[in-house]
Parts: C-alpha cells; structure tokens; sequence
C-alpha cells in the first residue's frame, strides 16, 4: 500500500492492512485464510478493555529527546504524562544524556466540546513554544477533539511560521481503531512527515536504523554491530530531531518488533529506498540467525556475519540445550502482541515446550508489503500447528483458556495480563524487556527465567488458594468464542 | 478551559468514579467509552498511587464497550445493551455501575434507559452520566457518592448512634488511602464506634445502602465534599463534621478524636483515657530517638488534604522550619482556598510559610527554584523530585503521583502513621 505523507491522517491497521482482533481457530487456518484472503475478523458483543492507540502514539513520540507534545483533550487523556515524564526524565539519564522533553495537556472542559477551543489551542502551542523552545512540536488530538471536529490540522498549519521548528497534527482519537499498534504507525507517520529529510548528496555512512522501544540492550547491540562494520541508530528512545532527520540515508531498517517497526521499515524503503529487513525476528536460535543472515545479505556484510554466528554457536549452543532438558514437554499459553506471539511461539518450539494456545492482541493478515508476516510464515512452514486466538487484550477470553488448559505457564508483554493468570495460580512470565529472548545469550537466559518461574511457585499456589476471581462458573464452561459474532 | 499544564496529574472524572467504584468490594464498573479509557482512567489514578489496582476488576479486565467509529456515528446504546448483558453473565458481582467516556457523552447515548432495562429485570445496576470531561478525579469521588446517594442509599434504616461514615480520602488516588482509612478505622474504634471506611474490611454496597445509619458522617478533608454532605444531611439526616485536614502526628489528632467525642457526645473520660495513651505511645517512641534527624526547612507540594497534615506535623510537632507550601490539586472556589491557607498559617509554634496554588509542574518547579529562602527537604510528588535534585535538598516521596514506591497500608496520617512518616525522613524515601 503506497505510504501517503501529504495528509497528516493515516488510515488504521483495520483499514490499511487488513488487521483483526476477533478469530478462534487454529494458527494453520489462521495462516491459510489470510494467504487466500478469505480471513474476516469477528467483532465482539461483549467486551472487556481494550487500549488507546494514543498512549502508543505519543508514548513513541514522547521519547524523542527536547521536544514538546500537546496532548489536545480533557484532562483524562493526559495520562501519558506519566510515562512522557518517565520517557524524558530517566531513561535519557540511564544513558547519560539529557532531554528536556515536556508533555503538555489543554485540560478541556465541556465548555470546549460545545463551543470549541480552536483559538485556546494556538496560544497553547505559542506558549509552549515561547516557554521551552522545543526542536520540535507534535499536537495531538483525542476523542472528544475529534467528535466536535476541532481542526487541529488548520492550526498547526497557520502557526507554522511563527513557531520557526518543525510542527505536526498527530491524529490520536482514541475510537479510530481497535488496535492500538496503530499508534506506533501513527507516531512513525508524524516523524516521516515532518522530521526526516531526504538523503543528503554523497553522504556515505554504515548506520543502521534501529526501531525499538526502550534501547534497554544498547550497548551490547553496538558491540555486536561493530564486529559487523554496522552503527546502529536507535530509535525512538532518546532519539534527536537530528539524527531522526537523516535516518533516509542508513543502509537499512530493520527492528525489535514486527508490529512497531512495519510501517517506519515500509515507508522509509518506499520513499528513499532503505531496505527494510524482512524476516523473523531475533527471538531464540534461528531467528537470532535468520535476522542476523537477512542484514548480511542486505547490507552486503554476509562474511563477518557468518563468522559471529559459529562463534556465538560454540559458545551458547551447548549451554541452551542442556536446559531444554528440563523443559522438555512443559506446557504454555501465551498472549502478546502479534509482533511477539508468532515469534514468543517459534521459541519457546525451540525450547521443547509445547505451546497449547496462542493469543495475539491483534493480527496484520499482511504487512505493508502484501506479505505474510515471516513469523507465520516460518510456523506454517515448519510444520507447527496450535489453537490460536485474536484478542484485543480480552481478558475473560485469557481466563477462560488458562481455566481449561491449566498450563505450566503463561506468557505475556503486557503487565495488567500476567496478574489473572498469577491470581488463577498459574505460574506466569512477563517478558517485559523487549531484548528478553534477544539472541543466543539472551535466549539462554530466557530459558533459565521459565525453569526458575515453574519450579517455584510458592506465590501463585498461595494467592490462588486465597484469591476468588470474579468470573462466573457459567463463563468458564463456555467456549471461547461465545462472544464473537460476524462483522456487520 | 484548555491551558497550558506541563505534566499533567492525575485522571478525569472519569477516574475518579473507577477508583472509588473499585475500591468496593464486588463491585463492577461497565464502561461506555472508547476503547482506551478503561486502562487511561485505571493508569491515571492507581497507577500513580503507589500501585496497588483493585482487587475484585480492574483494568483488563473491566466490561467496556469499546465504541468505535461506527457507534460514533450510528449511536452505541445496542452495543452498551449486549456489554451489559455479557458482564451480567460473566462477572459474579453485587452490583454494576455504568459509566460515559467523552464519546459517549458527546454523542448523547441514553444509557439510563438502556440500564433501567436491566434493572426492571431485577439486576441491581446503575447509571452514572457524568462523561469525562466534565472534570477532574476529585469530581469523581463526589459523583458517585452524589450517584449513591441519589439512587443506592436506603431511606428510613434504624439509627445507629455508634456508627460513623468516614470520607474525604480518595481511594486508589491518594496513595495512603488504605493505611489511612485503617489508622482512623483503628482509632475511632478504641472510641466504641462502628466504622464505616467503605473501602477497608471487604465492606461492599451493603455497607453504603446502609450508610442512612450513621450518626455522624466524619469528613477528613478541607474542601471535598461539601454537595454530597448536605444531602446526606438533608435526605437522610446524617449530620456532618469536617477536619479540615489531614491529621498527622499527636496534637492534631488529638484534636480529631476530640471534636469526633463532643460532636457524638461520647464520655469525656474514655476519650481523654484514649488520647492519653495513644500520645503515650507516640511520645515514647519519638523519645527513644532524640536527635537522630537534623533539623530542616522545608517545603511541601500535594494535594491540600496532605499538604495541610504534613505541613502541621513537620512544623506544629516536629520544630521544623516551613517555608514553602504548594497546593498542587486543582482548587476553583475561593472560601475553599481560604480554608486551606488558615488551616496551614495557623501554627502554635511556627511562622506561617508562604502557601501557592498551582497545577503546572513549570510555576511549581519554577516557585521552588525562585524561592530564595533556603530549603533543605522537600515532600512532594514523583513529579517534584527532579527540582529536588536540582536544589540539592532532602526529598520525600509523600503526594500524588507515586510512581516510585509501592504502598500497601502505609500511612502518615493518625498517631502510628506520625512515627512512620518520621522514619521516612530518616530513611529518605
């Protein structure tokens, strides 16, 4: 699909690339469906909470280092100032740098949905801009600026001039999309409009953009790229307008997560012809390999990265699989976004752990390119077949499964998630870093957090027993897909 | 009206409605909103308080409606029916809440009709159509009770001349709410009273239809809940006390338990019996640690409920020296703001400190970086520690947001919680 950077709205994962949240089958049927195009996601009659694609958006966009957001809505919106102020006050310290990044709320009233509050919201930019001199401005609209039409577009456009830095609409209204990855394309979408630049005339570099989210493995991954003649760039966490304004010009994109860096990776290879590496992602043995083979093959670099990979082997190799001993046949169900489900599965294959169900929050029948995701790809291929579900983060739908598969463990990226499954008295692992499963040496630790959360379980079997859940008998005898009906 | 305010706190109405409604035993919120608001308002509010998130629902696992584009334009009221139908089946709870998310407000969805068919079905649920940009969380807390008291609470329940109502402090908001609660729960019963807390003990909706009891309706606050106080009074003839304040260390809750005594009228020598010990206990605790914390000047920047007790204690128990004091809730009416300064300034022993009422984090950061008396502690927010580090001064997480500690039942409010807040000094938390 062709990326369109002259409107400041991007269409939703929905629309866009055919993204779901409602299917209860199988990964087979799943992976064979969106092949034939046949795949046609369910809504929900019942629902429990789902996610705002703003706390993606700007949460992205909060990380750049010395800009400011306006978050244009009421008061409740605001919440992602809480992590702004996280994103902009600590993890540029835990690098050594500084950013002095401020997120702003308008604090809207009902006064504003009924009268509008165009002309509050232009002195609200000029006085940010005046009070912080930003290197760059995002103003973001919300559901309630959405329903009564505020123009934020108009605004941002007639105070361009006057605000002398790169100023953009970020179009977050909250009830857009079910999915709230589309946040992530939201925020790459306002960075490759107004931030990055076309590539300069003769300018040679070794860098390589890469999107993740929080640069927790930073060091070790420049180590890494280094024996590769590689620089990564980071993005966004700490990122600088500058060096976001020339991320045209790297050899390459590629990232830590299929769902985060898909449009960025898509859009910087359809304008300015950076390859985007296309392949499973970094989890475990053959995808730390696969990825790793992909940049060489890319980027021109396949030698010294063949040379990494048997030396890592002879170290790692031996050690992984003397766990996978203990591991052998233990059963798991997990629920991630699709970016880390497909790939979480692939792994934990590896392992020798038998994955019974699979949840992702969402599913893309196709990236931006048309294709399969690889991760899908690579299960189909191989022969790996388990009952698999599209959930936007369903709760009761997690419940229902963990209640009948009783599995010796439950995986999940998302914190709120984990805490049933620990009060259901099932062991549960949050693999909450995103370089948690990195890698051989990171896989091997992986490994070793599974034994660890399995063989001790002392908090959840003493929680469950002292712990009532709020659903009812009568919804754990039903299948799980008693609330999913046809899209009308 | 839209402003500039750097870092905003807190939640919309919105959040204040789910964190009290949470804080209920077997209680469930079902929400009519787009599909960000549940984990917006649950963030917002618990997740700032020192994370601790409802037992019972919470978060993921609240009934919401989602309402995308298309209930936007064709209305939600048949996708709000088939949610309330779907929570009714799957969570076992007491009683169910609806409540309207800005969408669902804007776009003018009847829930009260869709909810009375449920209700005439003999369901117990209700309505609360307070969309949120109506306000902030503190508004919140009063629309439920505004809510209870409009439609839960039962009229003509016997009088109960032991029983007392507590309110004032925002569960899942202000982050000792729970310790706080049980300090007063703990020593009002030493009293011979029955507590109503609403959100300790596992107390539930039977508790608060049952509220009409009370003899008292004991109100630890300065300026919350004044709209509700006077209809419990004139609907159901509970009349109300209001401390204006928290209170934090022996001298003013001393002064609680007294004005609890006479307003209830409660024999004088069991309440003198129970002040003298509980000062015995205090005193000779802090005995046993004479000089163990240097002396400071300090400054405090919290909600006016705090503000005001750890103003006091520091300065009217303590000895220590206030200079600053930031108000940094939303604070509209002026007889409120009046209170508020004359509960800080009038000090026994100390010089009144210089009080501001401000919200955005930029006049906050910039009044302590200005102030030019010298300020050697600061208790404030997660927000306020980096212009702590800035000034080179003690810090005390001790207000809203709490991003940084996890808090169970701590508290510094009543007489125990005096000696914990005192520890924290020490420990520098």
């Amino acid at each position: 699909m062709p990326i369109n950077l002259s409107n400041s709205n991007i269409a939703t994962r929905e629309n866009r690339i055919g993204s779901i949240t409602g299917y209860v089958g199988t990964l087979k049927d799943l992976a064979t469906q969106s092949e034939c195009g046949t795949l046609k996601g369910c809504s929900r009659c019942f629902s429990q909470s789902s996610t705002c694609l703003s706390s993606c958006g700007l949460g992205q966009l909060s990380a750049i280092r010395d800009v400011a957001i306006i978050h244009h809505g009421p008061a409740g919106c605001s919440v992602a100032a809480a992590g702004a102020y996280y994103m902009s006050r600590v993890m540029p310290k835990k690098r050594g740098v500084t950013s002095s990044t401020i997120y702003v709320g308008t604090d809207m009233n009902e006064n504003d949905t009924i009268f509008g509050s165009t002309n509050a919201l232009r002195n609200v930019i000029l006085e940010v801009n005046k009070r912080y001199s930003p290197k760059a401005i995002f103003v973001s609209s919300s559901c309630a600026t959405g329903i009564i039409g505020e123009d934020i577009d108009s605004i941002v456009d007639e105070v361009r001039d006057e605000v002398g830095v790169p100023i953009v609409a970020v179009h977050c209204e909250g009830f857009k999309s079910r999915i709230w990855a589309t946040g992530f394309d939201i925020a790459d979408h306002a960075v490759l409009q107004e931030i990055v630049q076309p590539p300069r005339e003769g300018v040679k570099t070794n860098k390589i953009n890469f999107k993740n989210f929080f640069e927790s493995a930073r060091p070790e991954i420049i180590e890494m790229f280094k024996n590769f003649d590689l620089d990564p760039v980071f993005l966004y966490c700490n990122s600088t307008i500058e060096e976001l304004s020339h991320i045209s010009e790297s050899l390459a994109t590629t990232c830590i997560c299929g769902t985060l860096g898909n449009y960025l990776g898509n859009a910087l290879e359809e304008k300015y012809g950076v390859p985007y590496v296309r392949s499973i992602n970094q989890c475990g043995i053959v995808g730390f390999e696969t990825w790793l083979r992909e940049i060489g093959r890319v980027t021109g670099r396949s030698e010294p990265i063949e040379k990494y990979i048997q030396e890592q082997r002879a170290i790692y190799l031996p050690q992984i699989e003397e766990i996978k001993n203990q591991l052998e046949g233990k059963t798991a169900v997990l629920g991630m976004g699709p970016g880390y489900t497909f790939e979480v599965s692939r792994v934990l294959n590896e392992l020798g752990i038998k994955v019974v169900w699979a949840l992702a929050w969402h599913y893309d029948k196709k990236y931006e390119n048309g294709d399969v995701p690889p991760s899908m790809k690579y299960l189909l291929d191989n022969d790996i077949d388990f009952e698999a579900s599209v959930a936007d983060q369903q709760n009761f739908e997690v419940m229902n499964i963990l209640h009948k598969y009783q599995p010796d463990m439950y995986l999940s990226r998302h914190p709120g998630s984990t805490v049933w499954a620990i009060k259901n008295g099932t062991p549960a692992i949050y693999v909450a870093d995103e370089y948690m499963i990195f890698g051989y040496k990171h896989t091997l630790e992986f490994a070793k957090t599974i034994l660890d959360a399995i063989n001790n379980r002392s908090f959840e079997e003493n929680l469950a027993k002292r712990s009532k859940l709020p659903y009812t008998d009568w919804w754990y005898q039903q299948n799980v897909d008693k609330f999913l009906e046809e899209i009308k | 009206m839209s402003n500039v305010t750097e870092f905003p706190k807190g939640g919309c109405v919105l959040a204040g409605i789910n964190s009290v409604l949470g804080a209920i035993n077997r209680v469930c919120p079902i929400y009519h909103s787009g599909p960000g608001c549940c984990m917006q308002t649950t963030a917002s509010d618990a997740g700032q308080s020192g994370h601790k998130s409802s037992c019972f629902v919470s978060a993921v696992s609240i009934p919401s409606s989602n309402m995308l584009e298309k209930e936007v334009v064709f209305g939600g009221t048949n996708k709000l029916r088939t949610t309330i139908q779907g929570a009714i089946d799957i969570i076992d709870a007491d009683a169910y809440f609806v409540l309207t998310g800005c969408t669902a407000g804007i776009i003018g969805d009847d829930i009260a009709s869709v909810t009375n068919e449920f209700a005439e079905k003999g369901i117990e649920i209700y309505p609360i159509e307070t969309p949120g940009f109506t306000g902030d969380s503190n508004l919140g807390y009063e629309t439920v009770w505004n809510t209870f008291l409009d439609k839960v609470i039962e009229k003509d329940v016997p009088k109960d001349e032991k029983l007392v109502n507590i309110f004032g402090i925002i569960p899942y908001h202000d982050p000792f709410w729970s310790g706080t609660l049980e300090e007063i729960d703990r020593i009002l019963s030493r009293l011979g009273l029955r507590v109503n807390t609403f959100f300790t003990k596992g107390q539930g909706i039977e508790d608060i239809k049952k509220s009409s009891a009370a003899a008292l309706n004991i109100i630890v606050n300065p300026w919350l809940f004044k709209g509700p106080a006077a209809k419990y009074e004139s609907k159901f003839g509970v009349p109300s006390l209001r401390i204006p304040g928290l209170f934090v260390g022996a001298t003013d809750t001393s002064k609680f338990v007294r004005s609890v005594g006479e307003a209830l009228h409660l024999d004088k020598d069991l309440v003198e019996k129970v002040i003298a010990d509980e000062e015995k206990y205090v005193y000779n605790y802090l005995g046993q640690a004479i000089g163990v914390l240097s002396w400071k000047r300090f400054a405090v920047i919290a909600d006016a409920n705090n503000a005001v007790g750890f103003t006091r204690y520091l300065a009217n128990d303590y000895s220590f020296t206030p200079v600053l004091v930031i108000v940094s809730e939303p604070i509209f009416r002026p007889e409120d703001k009046e209170t508020i300064i004359k509960e800080i300034s009038d000090l026994e022993y100390a010089k009144p400190p210089k009080i501001l009422f401000l919200t955005d984090q930029y006049e906050i950061n910039s009044a302590i970086r200005e102030e030019e008396e010298e300020i050697t502690l600061i208790v404030g927010s997660s927000n306020d520690r980096e212009i702590a580090l800035e000034k080179d001064s003690q810090f005390i997480l001790g207000a809203f947001p709490m991003s940084e500690r996890l808090i169970f039942n701590r508290t510094y409010a009543g007489y125990r919680g005096s000696l914990t807040f005192t520890e924290d000094i020490y420990d520098n938390n």
